[in-house]
């Protein structure tokens, strides 16, 4: 019985040569075989598909020519390294690797690797699938997730904010008072270490920015809803000047306030005004630090129904790619911002029926934001509870 | 003339005790409503300091009960949640004072 069996499967080699053929190159696979010294020997077509070379131009070349420059040089490594030791590292297990077509282009293939002994010697299979499609679906997946995980951040942020804060509040509470404590015991011992104070002092400086960034969250989610009352608004924008110069000791920046005359009170809340116009007036000091002529301007006029404050600066402008997401949160691009100075801004401007906006300008000029907030028509008695327009 | 602090965090309760008493004045700490109310009610010449969010009995039972006294010390509430809770948790009632966390040494010893 043996013998027959082998004596049909010698008689018919050519016969399953063809066969095999057939079968190797309707296979989607990409199929490669190469001996014991890396040369190709059979390569079907879904390669030629695959790598742009035809069977012709690689049969007895080496297998390097389908792979990146940095696999090719350790290539030859790696295969006498397994017929010295005999051990394995893709043979049987099969792995994503980069192949590289014969224009140059590299693409993402997982590649298995079987291993036959034949009368010539060893030889090894490689079978070889173009992952780049199901790269390109996971990138896909990977993008719509950073979006969603993004929004729900967003979103997050309300409660997680709220909680946060009120965690950090209880030690940092602690610690301020203590520090404060520790701070007048200090003061009542002569003779003490210079550095001693200072050094309290920085710690306290350092707790109280801590402080600062929970309440700047809070404010961003809480959104109170605003306390209305008349705003002498040339006045509010002196306090406000006042305010930020406190901040600018080089006194390098020159800021400006120019007033129409003439302007109506305003029916506003008082605090969350001044925190917009503090806002802008801090991210264009940020924005002309560099600049060769640091100024800045703040500004007041009426239009028929609304009163304008426009914050205009001598810097670069808004960079364009911030453009469309700078009302977000998280948009900043200052590495110590927490980016939501803005978002802030915008929130208040529509809960008193306003709105902020942004002339980014750029080549020839900085960035001018505008507050509009809408007047009462004369005659028109402040509304208690007003419904926003916006 | 003592200040009770009324407060469940024990770092905020002994900080604060500690910082009124660098500034001269007595303290009495407790960690929650119940064990204020087994001591010796304040007089009109003291001062309570008292965390909303107390467990057990919250910081509104005891600003209301504080309020119905005869000779009602000063009562000045602290707390670390927002605006909008401390507003529900209130629901009307006032206390003298009211100061957010974290708190600053100025705006605490003002009213003290
Ligand atoms: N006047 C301006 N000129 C140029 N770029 C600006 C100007 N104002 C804002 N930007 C850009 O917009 C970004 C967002 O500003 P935003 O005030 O929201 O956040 P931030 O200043 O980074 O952080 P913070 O939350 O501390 O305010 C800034 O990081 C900056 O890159
Ligand atoms: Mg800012």
């Amino acid at each position: 019985m043996r013998e027959d069996y082998s004596e049909s499967l010698s008689t018919d080699a050519s016969v399953s040569k063809a066969r095999l053929h057939s079968v190797l190159d309707t296979a989607v696979d990409g199929i490669v075989v190469m001996d014991d010294r890396a040369r190709i020997i059979l390569y079907n077509k879904a390669c030629e598909r695959l790598f742009g070379y035809s069977a012709e131009e690689v049969r007895g070349r080496n297998v390097k020519i389908l792979m990146p420059e940095d696999y090719a040089e350790r290539h030859d490594g790696y295969v006498r390294h397994y017929l010295d030791t005999g051990e394995r590292r893709i043979i049987g297990i099969g792995r994503e690797v980069r192949a590289r077509h014969r224009d140059g282009t590299e693409f993402p293939i997982e590649l298995s690797v079987g291993e036959a002994h034949t009368p010539e010697g060893r030889q090894f299979i490689g079978i070889m699938r173009d992952i780049r499609a199901r790269k390109a679906v996971e990138r896909r997946l990977a993008q719509a997730q950073a979006q969603l995980v993004n929004m729900t951040r967003i979103n997050a942020l309300d409660e997680m904010g709220a909680a946060i804060a009120h965690e950090l509040n209880q030690p940092l509470t602690a610690i301020m008072l203590y520090l404060q404590a520790i701070k007048r015991k200090a003061a009542g011992i002569a003779g003490l270490d210079d550095t001693f104070a200072s050094v309290i002092d920085k710690t306290v400086k350092e707790a109280e920015r801590a402080s600062q960034i929970i309440q700047r969250m809070r404010q961003f989610v809480e959104k109170r809803d605003p306390e209305r009352k008349p705003v002498d608004v040339p006045q509010l924008l002196k306090e406000c000047l006042e305010l930020v110069s406190l901040g600018d000791i080089s006194q390098e920046i020159q800021l400006s306030l120019d007033v129409e005359d003439g302007l109506p009170m305003l029916h506003a809340d008082p605090v969350q005004i001044q925190q917009v116009v503090v806002n802008l007036m801090r991210n264009a000091m940020e924005a002309v630090k560099c600049a060769p002529f640091r100024a800045v301007k703040v500004s007041a006029s009426k239009t028929d129904t609304h009163l304008v404050i426009a914050v205009r600066d001598s810097g670069p402008g808004v960079p364009p790619e911030l453009v469309p997401g700078l009302f977000k949160p998280f948009s900043g691009s200052k590495r110590r911002g927490l980016g939501l100075g803005l978002a802030i801004s915008k929130s208040l401007a529509q809960n008193h029926g306003g709105d902020l906006v942004v002339e980014p300008g750029g080549s020839e000029g900085g960035a001018v934001f505008q507050l509009k907030l809408p007047l009462l028509s004369t005659g028109e008695a402040p509304p208690a509870e007003r419904a926003d327009t916006n | 003339m003592t200040i009770h602090i009324v407060e469940d965090d024990p770092g905020v309760s002994d900080a604060l005790a500690l910082l009124l008493a660098s500034v001269g004045h007595e303290t009495a700490t407790y960690p929650d409503a119940e064990s204020f109310f087994e001591e010796t009610p304040p007089g009109e010449r003291d001062t309570v300091i008292v965390d909303l969010g107390l467990p057990g009995l919250t910081g509104i039972q005891l600003i209301r009960w504080v309020k119905g006294l005869k000779n009602q010390p000063k009562v000045i509430a602290i707390s670390g949640q927002s605006s909008r809770a401390i507003d529900s948790l209130l629901d009307g009632d006032t206390p003298d004072v009211l100061l957010r966390k974290p708190l600053q040494e100025e705006a605490l010893l003002q009213h003290l």
